[in-house]
């Protein structure tokens, strides 16, 4: 029987042409520490990511982009679908644990060295994904039609053509026309399902080519001994799998007890109603605030953009092959002086918006 | 390329991603009360069940419009939920208990209509999306023509697909059969406005003869009237010989049908002591029925309430809209 099994197999492998793919994937080693107890973040970051790809072609089905007629189909997704809202949660919590296992992501790349060479593009492929996400945030932000999304956009349009000399460009263009009505919501709708995702995927595939090519950042301290290895097929996908079903477990109890939220339809005339900051923006946001004016300019652009410029420039700009962050003080204390004012002006920000004893 | 080149083109780039991504947004939404129905194991029996004391009261602010314009009232409102239906309780001041609603008097030579309305409390849910409703509240089904007095204004949707579901409570009217009448809104007519009565049999029916001089119905033998010394329609008998009334004689002008089908879904008790009401309205939370707000305790709802103080549908206080979410 077991014969037969495994007869069949290679039938179907060789039926579909996949034999060499399948005998590459089964010859495939990668080092014993690719998803641990202590190195997990990368792998959680894809398992979010699949959730969130599951989760948001579920809600596609339902969708309808018209102003008039995508709040309905997204509360009826939600409260008349079965598990309709916890699937939304999932969506929902998902992107947020997201954007922090994303976070860590990076401070654990930057503080063991892995942008160092050779995998400085292996860097720069993942802070480019870091800038992708936003993208799918804002304009996932607007398909609900309700208050927030509507009027958190109406903020970010507005910011955006402050941009010198593009602002108003791209504002046209991601709108397309003055008020953000059906053509914008069908464009922010085919960006957010079509060509952000597909330029995500894109880059993931880049960054999973470095991966491959230039390896895992291996120990700070170099072994002796050759890393120990493991099969990537079956050992390294079960523990993803494991990964997988524990990530989708808790966020679909997260998501029963505490559901997305699905606020007020969006009213386009009342402009009494003004958005709160999401978390991941307090920082952006109060720059906005301390810059005022002529001057916003600064807080808008170049100080995020500079920190961006920083942040991609990053491998090719600390250029010593040391790894280990005792023996990086200038580049470590730089990081902790950014992270301090970022943490603070979020401090604030919080304090600002959230804190109702807040005069 | 020389590296350079490279590094300047990222540092471009990056200025420009970072200018589009930018996110923010400015202090605090539009602030919105939510009533927030506690979960009981048991049902609130009574106005004073410990039940109420699961759930907080929140003050709801009314603002008086056309003849009480100018004035302000304030509703203490709780609510609770089990399994089966949702419950809400409103407590408020009112200097008069009014519960006339016109009714007959004899004065020894000839009948009339008294001076008084009676005291409402009205809730409008919505049962299909009305457009606008969430923030603007009963501002957008009541319709006012232009040069036109409150009292000619139609109440009701712009179209047939925004459906309301509206909870009424008259303290002459339908409190004393122990209800609240079921209505439903829907698109304005060319001659009436959009406010219809849910299936089934209830309201109430003028007690006065075909010249409408005098009252039709009395209290049967055996009969007593109802709270607030209201006559019921099923407690009526045609008046045969009306030399038995004597001077200062009163009797029930809008007598309360025993409502039934969708018409009955909304029971009611009340109180009125101490210069003010306290009132109970319940209901399943999904009746099955079309014309009703079928309540699904992981969903927030909009709702808004309208105050009568022994006045006509013009003349109300009005809450803001307000917000019904259900405690896990």
């Amino acid at each position: 029987m077991k014969k037969l099994n495994r007869n069949q197999t290679d039938t179907w492998s060789e039926m579909l042409a996949l034999g060499d793919i399948v005998a590459r994937i089964k010859g495939l080693r990668v080092p014993a520490d690719a998803l641990t107890w202590h190195r997990f973040s990368g792998s959680l970051l894809l398992v979010l990511l699949v959730l969130l790809f599951l989760s948001g072609a579920f809600m596609t089905f339902y969708y309808s982009p018209a102003p008039g007629a995508a709040y309905d189909s997204v509360d009826y997704a939600l409260f008349s679908v079965p598990f309709g809202d916890v699937i939304k949660g999932v969506h929902y919590y998902g992107w947020n644990i997201f954007l922090i296992v994303m976070g860590w992501h990076l401070v654990r790349a930057f503080i063991v060295g892995a942008y160092k060479s050779p995998r400085q593009l292996l860097w720069v492929s993942g802070v480019l994904i870091m800038l992708l996400i936003p993208a799918l945030i804002i304009t996932g932000d607007l398909l609900p039609w309700d208050q927030n999304g509507f009027w958190t956009t109406q903020v970010r349009i507005s910011i955006i053509a402050s941009v010198p000399i593009v602002g108003d460009f791209i504002v046209r263009l991601i709108q397309g026309g003055p008020l953000t009505g059906i053509v914008a919501l069908t464009r922010f709708y085919v960006l957010h399902i079509l060509f952000l995702p597909a330029l995500l995927i894109f880059l993931i595939v880049v960054h999973f080519h470095f991966l491959k090519v230039r390896g895992l950042s291996g120990p700070l301290f170099k072994k002796e001994s050759q890393p120990e290895t493991i099969s990537f097929f079956p050992r390294l996908v079960n523990r993803w799998l494991l990964l997988f079903l524990g990530v989708t477990m808790a966020l679909g109890i997260i998501s029963w007890y505490w559901p997305a939220p699905l606020g007020d339809p969006a009213d386009p005339t009342d402009s009494t109603f003004v958005p709160r900051p999401e978390w991941w923006v307090l920082f952006l946001n109060q720059l906005v605030t301390v810059f005022k004016g002529p001057l916003t300019v600064i807080g808008s652009v170049i100080i995020p953009g500079g920190l961006v410029a920083l942040l991609m420039a990053l491998p090719f700009l600390d250029t010593s092959p040391e790894r280990h962050p005792a023996r990086r003080k200038t580049v470590i204390l730089i990081a902790v002086i950014v992270a301090v004012i970022l943490l603070g002006l979020s401090i604030t920000g919080y304090i600002e918006h959230f804190n109702e004893n807040h005069a | 390329m020389s590296k350079k080149v490279i590094f300047s083109m990222i540092i471009c780039l990056a200025m420009v991603a970072a200018g589009m991504l930018f996110d923010a947004g400015e202090v605090t939404g539009a602030a919105k009360q939510t009533i927030t129905a506690a979960k009981v194991k048991n049902a609130p029996s009574g106005l004073d069940d410990a039940a109420w004391q699961e759930a907080k009261a929140v003050q709801v602010p009314f603002e008086g419009k056309e003849q009480f314009a100018g004035k302000k009232a304030t509703v203490d409102t709780k609510a609770v939920y089990n399994d089966d239906g949702i419950y809400f309780r409103f407590n408020w001041k009112d200097a008069t208990k009014s519960v006339t609603k016109g009714a007959w008097q004899y004065d020894g030579q000839k009948w009339s209509h008294q001076k008084g309305n009676e005291d409402r409390i009205a809730l409008l849910f919505e049962i299909e999306r009305i457009n606008k409703f969430a923030t603007k509240g009963c501002a957008v089904v009541c319709h006012v023509p232009a040069g036109k007095a409150a009292k000619d204004g139609k109440f009701g949707t712009v179209t047939a697909a925004e459906k309301g579901d509206m909870w009424h409570w008259k303290a002459a009217r339908s409190d004393p059969a122990g209800f609240a009448d079921d209505k439903w809104l829907t698109k304005i007519g060319e001659e009436k406005g959009g406010r219809k009565s849910d299936a089934g049999k209830g309201g109430d029916t003028k007690n006065m003869t075909a010249d409408k001089s005098k009252p039709m119905y009395m209290p049967a033998p055996g009969k007593k009237l109802a709270k607030n010394d209201i006559l019921l329609v099923a407690h009526a008998v045609e008046i045969k010989d009306y030399t038995g009334f004597k001077a200062g004689d009163t009797i029930t002008f809008r007598m309360p049908n025993m409502p039934e089908g969708s018409r009955a879904d909304i029971k009611a008790l009340s109180r009125y002591a101490d210069g003010s009401w306290t009132v109970m309205l319940f209901r399943k939370l999904d009746t099955g029925h079309d014309d009703d707000v079928a309540f699904n305790p992981r969903k927030k709802y909009n709702f808004a309430m309208a105050l009568f103080d022994d006045s006509g549908d013009e003349n109300s206080y009005d809450s803001e809209v307000l917000t019904l979410q259900f405690a896990r």
